[in-house]
């Protein structure tokens, strides 16, 4: 990474950078102390600071923890699914249509709703459908629509297919911007199927923006709490029992252990998308370059 | 969305208006909540989040900005994503996690205070940090702020670079740069930055309750709290007018900067 820009004195670029490096740092600085807290002997507060694996030892023998972390991993993987394929289908809907507003509106105004707000009025609204589906079962006698909307797993992931669905748009977006349709169209002139065309051509070139949206879904779906602990019902997430750890009986050694986990988890992943785009990137900028100038 | 995003948002001016029953509601036309609403200290504790927001939104502002110009202006088109990505690390972190972790950070004994006291700068250990409406607008910052750089840096990004090239063969000033160039086009992003972060400080519960202490109450608070106490109809209410808050700046921001230029360079 190199600087621009040879009019500018070096110490400004350099304090600029500071500046840059110092703002990332704050927004880091309170999960950096989390994870250096958590591998405290005497815990936060004390004097002396010593070296220990001790608390996450705690934390993996903890039985509530580890089957919160069932509940939440599962609800990533029904999540996963059903969110990847409308966030691809979104997105090529936003490159084809001519009303571009009204789908960037509903796809991108759950990012600016607050989460305890969509997630009370989710909470009223199951809660109202499902006293709707009840009535219709007594009415016709199909009990089977009863307690369908019963807060749980479904209401769950509902929550978090609307939460996550913004995030998946963009990041495929990202990706399907450098998708030249071009291409679609001469499979389509060659006779491929739409779905061939798509599968075979689009998909291939798009694969890592795909790929990093069913991480970032992975990833939201461990760090969220407001809504899930609206929705989810009568079982426990990795962030609930967090959550509940942390305000009962304030932070504790292990809550610190708990919540580093999650933060390392998400850190190390987004890091690999990180690394792994970066060299890709560079790759196709040197074949492109060659293309261009066969000479050099 | 439109099922399960629109129309319970929608909704909720419906069952705003709902007769509150012992543990649910029933269809009514009462305005009871809106008066329990405005016509008590929530809506004091309505305003007094929104001036916090505000001031979130300008401090924001002048941290987010200059990082977003930088990177557009200074940084190398190739690293500019690279650079932008440090930012989202932070929202890959729980966002409880991070204001939870805040507090040992900033409280009386914490590692802020402890440094300053080291650095013999001060005597007596700081208490506004944490548990005060200073709090909140540190929290409101530290989760808030890599949008405000992400709309900024989608705006700026828009802008062709001979535009740069014309005004600094032409001898443009800084200052002029930034007034007529940089500030107008970039203002779509800053304005999506701000009500993000405007209408997240009024709605998220979390940073009051852990930063703010037994005074900040903003209005997710009054929703969750109105919830825990089955009153149905009131969380509704305050739904409703945090939508028609959004609905209004997002409409008069389209209005004013078009917001879907914003996905330009990525569509």
């Amino acid at each position: 990474m190199s600087l621009r820009d040879d009019f500018q004195p070096k110490w400004k670029l350099a304090l600029k950078w500071g500046w840059l490096s110092f703002a990332v740092f704050i927004l880091m600085a309170p999960t950096f102390y989390t994870v250096y807290i958590s591998f405290n002997e005497l815990g936060f507060g004390a004097k002396y600071y010593i070296f220990t694996f001790q608390w996450y030892e705690s934390v993996f023998s903890d039985r509530q923890l580890i089957g919160s972390l069932g509940w939440t991993m599962l609800l990533a993987f029904i999540t996963l699914p059903i969110v990847i394929p409308f966030g691809l289908m979104s997105a090529k809907l936003y490159k084809q249509s001519t009303k571009k507003v009204w789908i960037v509106f509903i796809l991108l105004s759950p990012l600016f709703v607050p989460a305890d707000i969509l997630g009370s009025a989710l909470l009223v609204f199951f809660k109202n459908l499902n006293k709707f589906f009840t009535m219709i079962a007594e009415y016709t006698g199909i009990y089977a629509l009863e307690s369908w909307f019963d807060l749980g797993i479904m209401t769950a992931v509902i929550g978090l297919i609307v939460y996550t669905l913004p995030y998946v748009f963009v990041v495929i977006m990202i990706t399907m911007a450098r998708y030249r349709v071009e291409q679609t169209e001469a499979a389509r002139d060659l006779g491929a199927s739409a779905w061939r065309a798509f599968w075979e051509v689009e998909f291939p070139q798009i694969r890592a923006g795909v790929f990093s949206a069913c991480a970032f879904v992975v990833i939201l779906t461990f760090n969220e709490y407001t809504r899930t602990s609206l929705l989810k019902g009568g079982f426990d997430t990795f962030t609930s029992v967090l959550i509940s750890q942390m305000l009962n009986t304030g932070m504790s050694e292990e809550s610190y252990a708990m919540a580093s986990i999650v933060s390392l988890v998400a850190i190390i992943i987004v890091s690999i998308i990180l690394i792994v785009t970066a060299v890709k990137t560079d790759e196709l900028e040197k074949i492109t370059r060659a293309v261009k100038e066969p000479s050099k | 969305m439109v099922i399960f995003f629109v129309l319970p948002l929608m909704l909720t001016v419906v069952w705003s208006v709902f007769e509150r029953t012992m543990f649910w509601m029933e269809p009514a036309f009462t305005l009871f909540s809106y008066e329990n609403f405005f016509f008590s200290s929530r809506l004091e504790n309505f305003i007094s989040s929104m001036l916090h927001s505000s001031i979130s939104v300008v401090c924001a502002f002048f941290i987010g900005f200059p990082i977003a110009i930088f990177i557009r202006r200074r940084v190398k088109k190739v690293a500019q994503h690279r650079v932008m990505l440090l930012f989202i690390l932070p929202f890959m972190v729980s966002e409880i996690i991070r204001i939870f972790a805040l507090r040992p950070i900033l409280s009386r004994n914490g590692v802020v205070n402890s440094f300053l006291m080291d650095l013999n700068l001060i005597d007596t250990p700081f208490s506004v940090f944490v548990f005060t409406p200073t709090g909140v607008v540190i929290g409101e910052i530290v989760s808030f702020l890599p949008f405000m750089i992400f709309s900024t840096f989608l705006a700026l990004e828009a802008i062709p670079n001979y535009i740069f090239e014309v005004c600094s063969d032409l001898g443009v000033n800084r200052r002029r740069m930034f007034k007529d160039i940089l500030l107008p086009l970039a203002a779509p992003g800053l304005f999506a930055g701000s009500v993000f972060i405007f209408v997240n400080g009024i709605g998220i519960a979390l940073i009051p309750t852990i930063l703010g202490g037994p005074g900040s109450v903003n209005a997710g608070l009054i929703a969750t709290q109105a919830i825990i106490a089955l009153d149905f109809p009131l969380a509704m209410a305050v739904s409703a007018i945090m939508m028609f808050t959004l609905m209004g700046l997002l409409y008069l921001g389209h209005k004013l900067f078009n917001l879907t230029k914003l996905l330009e360079p990525i569509s």
